[in-house]
């Protein structure tokens, strides 16, 4: 997903210096198995419109408001041909808002304008500059430049968005600046580049140009399990799909560990069009405990808008769920200095 | 040695889906005992990393595809260093059919598969305890219709017919009396897949609608619930030939099909007496049945004795050819394969699962046996070609065309074939690579390898395990 330049011209140098967190709460859920089965990944086109990127689907274009696919057709399709997709992974936009797929099996982005024509393709297989083995993750920084998950070379590329090699960084192993089969990543609004290190279960951040900053591996009692996707707002708030853990964590700028999203879904207005029009079903849920189906199960990644929106592909349930954050930034004279130690008196 | 060898690979064929040659090296070293005990005890060795392919097939984490399940299923049936894990888990699910297309509720059937991978070498009172405490059985064979006061015979009758005794070895009044006595015996509701996919259920006992009458159950007489039945079940010394002819069936040489044991003995009758000897002496323990079964003379002599059902035909291939030892798209074509070769795994036709031996073959699913297997190998880049070549390149200075053909037949797991398929093999290498005065000194190829290979697994013997 890409940022709009013209929000990005009120971000700050920095990230606020601290938050009043207000809440996190679950705003609504869109799709259902008809419309969006196995989303992967999502970007938001604008504040009503979403780009699902569905696997044996395609790019669905789901509206928010109203809950219907606006097109006929996914854009894509499966196969190998141009335009089609076998394992497609992430979908980002640029900022003329054409799409951009990844596609880990065809080692190649597909890239659409915005109605969905073919536009272009690069990548191949290969372990030179400029080519990849499974690629996975793909994600703008400011100049339009892609940062991409380069899984089975275990590496980080930095290409054009035409597909040229720029920069690369990592290399197979478990220590700061290497990865193991890494999956998601995400540039955030001050250049910073966050990897989902799957097979090592954390994430890494590092410069643009690829300087180690720092780790998470889940908060104290929680370890990561596999995470996939890892995203950050414009609080510098980080945001990772703990996919076999079945849950997003919320973690700050320092990579403090805040709060965990497990999933509190409602019904769809597109699944409750499909169940108000079957007995069986409907039958079947007055039957059996429901709980279960708030949960995420196996979120592959996370996006949040400029809006402080998180939308969660919820890839087991084959729906979107959408949480709204509330926060308020805090002036350093707003806030107690730093505490080097906790305190038993917090009245 | 070589004797040694090739009852090795025949056991790596019979508890598991073939070997490689580093396996059969391995095997060699330990010894064949060893390597019985090692097979029996999977624990010993580490599981397959179900994680790596959970990464590529994304619906593997929820269990939520029944096409994902039967790749993951032949994944690890190549790649597991427990190989007799999935096959004893492949042995319950031909004796306890149990078929995804009455209710397409994927993750009990998955969940299914798992308990008879995990369970699968227990005493045969556990498994039945699971079996009849698995919704995806409930389910298939309407347990949860069975009421209080409203009984439906499905499982108990199938229960005695097909799982345990076989025909004429109970009364009608004894299956009316074990649907009386798994009353009750049911499963939660589980969530309907639509419109945000299926979660599995869980067994649930309803105390209420469970019948609490006495009961008479092959002679015995009491207020009998399921479990007592299947207390009393396998202490009949026709559960004890039944099971054990089964084993023989699956494990050692085909027999007929299972609805004619009835009325047709068994093709080695002391074998079954050794191994019900075995199953009253091991209480019903199936891991030590097992290791009475392999170690025994009638499964040492009964090689190439069994046709390949279809997932030992692509996995054993899939060995051979070195292929799929990690994630690749075309995974997803394998369980495709298997059922267009008569045995798509999770759905198998009947509760009688599939007829097995020579009627896995008719003229459409030989001929999707030999393409196959061809194709599977004609590629020279293909790992287990490329060490095959370097192996006899090593092994083979200077060689003739028997040469070749025997060292190529001793790389797919020793096999044995007719004068009649040897001389023809023969007749090939002649024909495709003179040699001065029938001796050959020149490299041995990938191309020459994989053409000879491809003629060997086209050929009958190879349809054999």
């Amino acid at each position: 997903m890409h940022r709009n330049k013209r929000v990005e011209s009120c971000i700050e140098s920095n990230p606020p210096y601290a938050l009043l967190r207000a809440g996190f709460p679950y705003i609504k859920t869109i799709g259902m198995i008809r419309t969006t089965p196995s989303p992967v990944d999502i970007a938001v086109l604008d504040k009503n419109n979403l780009f699902v990127l569905c696997r044996g689907r395609g790019v669905i274009l789901n509206s928010v408001d109203d809950d219907y696919p606006l097109r006929r057709s996914p854009i894509g399709g499966n196969g190998d041909g141009d335009g089609q997709f076998v394992w497609p992974t992430t979908v980002i936009l640029d900022q003329d808002q054409n799409i951009y797929v990844s596609d880990e099996a065809l080692n190649r982005v597909t890239i659409f304008d915005r109605e969905g024509n073919f536009k272009s393709k690069w990548g191949s297989k290969g372990d030179q500059e400029g080519k990849f083995n499974r690629l996975s993750g793909i994600a703008f920084d400011d100049d339009e430049n892609i940062y991409t998950s380069d899984s089975l070379n275990h590496r980080v590329q930095k290409i054009t968005k035409n597909g040229e090699f720029i920069a690369k960084w990592g290399g197979f192993g478990s220590k700061p600046g290497q990865f193991n089969m890494p999956w998601g990543i995400h540039v955030d609004y001050w250049g910073y580049v966050y990897v989902a290190d799957w097979r090592n279960s954390r994430i890494q951040k590092f410069s643009g140009s690829g300087e180690f900053v720092f780790e998470l591996t889940g908060s104290p009692n929680d370890k990561f399990n596999r995470p996939s996707g890892v995203a950050v707002d414009r609080h510098g708030d980080i945001y990772v799909a703990d996919r076999e853990n079945h849950c997003i964590k919320l973690f700050d700028k320092e990579g403090r560990y805040v709060e965990k999203f497990v999933g509190d879904a409602t019904i769809s207005k597109s699944g409750r069009t499909y169940l108000m029009s079957n007995p069986g079903p409907l039958r079947q849920r007055e039957s059996t405990e429901l709980e279960i189906q708030k949960r995420f199960r196996g979120p592959v990644s996370v996006r949040i808008d400029d809006n402080y929106n998180m939308y969660v592909p919820d890839y087991g349930s084959s729906r979107v769920q959408i949480y709204k954050k509330e926060a308020y930034p805090l002036s350093p004279d707003q806030i107690a200095p730093t505490q080097r130690s906790p305190r038993l008196y917090t009245m | 040695m070589e004797g040694e060898k090739a009852l090795l690979a025949h056991l790596y064929r019979r508890a598991g889906f073939g070997s490689t040659i580093a396996e059969l090296n391995f095997g060699a070293q330990k010894g064949y005992e060893s390597v019985v005990d090692d097979l029996l005890n999977p624990e010993r060795f580490p599981e397959v990393d179900d994680d790596l392919l959970g990464r590529y097939n994304l619906g593997l984490l929820m269990d939520s595809s029944i096409s994902g399940e039967s790749e993951r299923w032949i994944y690890r049936m190549v790649n597991t260093k427990r190989p007799l894990q999935e096959k004893i888990a492949l042995f319950w699910h031909h004796v306890f059919a149990t078929a995804w297309y009455k209710t397409e509720q994927n993750p009990d059937i998955v969940r299914q598969i798992c308990m008879f991978r995990e369970s699968g070498l227990m005493s045969f009172k556990s498994i039945l305890l699971k079996l009849s405490r698995d919704p995806a059985m409930l389910d298939w064979l309407d347990n949860q219709e069975n009421h209080k006061g409203e009984p439906n015979e499905n499982y108990a009758r199938e229960l005695l017919e097909l799982f345990s005794m076989g025909v004429g070895n109970y009364s009608e009044s004894d299956i009316k009396n074990a649907a009386l006595a798994f009353s009750g015996w049911s499963f939660i509701q589980p969530i309907p897949g639509y419109p945000y996919g299926q979660y599995p259920s869980e067994f649930v006992y309803l105390d209420d609608d469970h019948d609490r009458s006495e009961k008479t159950f092959l002679g015995k007489v009491g207020k009998f619930d399921g479990e007592d039945i299947i207390d009393i079940i396998v202490k009949q010394p026709a559960t004890a030939r039944f099971i054990s002819r089964h084993l023989y069936n699956f494990f050692v040489a085909d027999e007929s099909p299972v609805p004619t044991w009835g009325h047709i003995g068994p093709s080695n009758p002391r074998a079954i007496d050794e191994l019900s000897h075995a199953y009253f002496e091991h209480n019903g323990d199936i891991r030590s049945i097992l290791r009475v079964l392999f170690n025994s003379d009638f499964f040492k002599n009964s090689l190439f004795k069994r046709v390949k059902c279809p997932a030992e035909l692509v996995a054993g291939t899939i060995k051979l050819a070195g292929t799929h030892n990690f994630p690749v798209p075309s995974l997803s074509k394998l369980p495709q394969v298997l059922t267009m070769m008569g045995q798509e795994l999770l759905n198998p036709p009947t509760v009688e699962g599939w007829h097995t031996g020579r009627e896995w073959i008719d003229g459409g699913t030989l001929t999707e046996r030999i393409d196959f297997s061809i194709g599977e190998i004609a590629d020279v880049s293909n790992p287990g070609i490329i060490e095959i070549t370097s192996i006899l390149n090593k092994e083979l200075k200077s060689w003739t065309s028997e040469d070749l053909v025997d060292s190529c037949l001793d790389k797919v797991g020793s096999m044995e074939v007719s004068g009649q398929t040897r001389s023809a093999l023969v007749r090939h290498v002649n024909r495709a690579w003179p040699g001065k005065d029938g001796i050959h000194r020149g490299r041995i190829t990938e191309l020459m390898v994989v053409e000879l290979l491809k003629l060997i697994v086209s050929s009958r013997e190879y349809q054999f395990a």
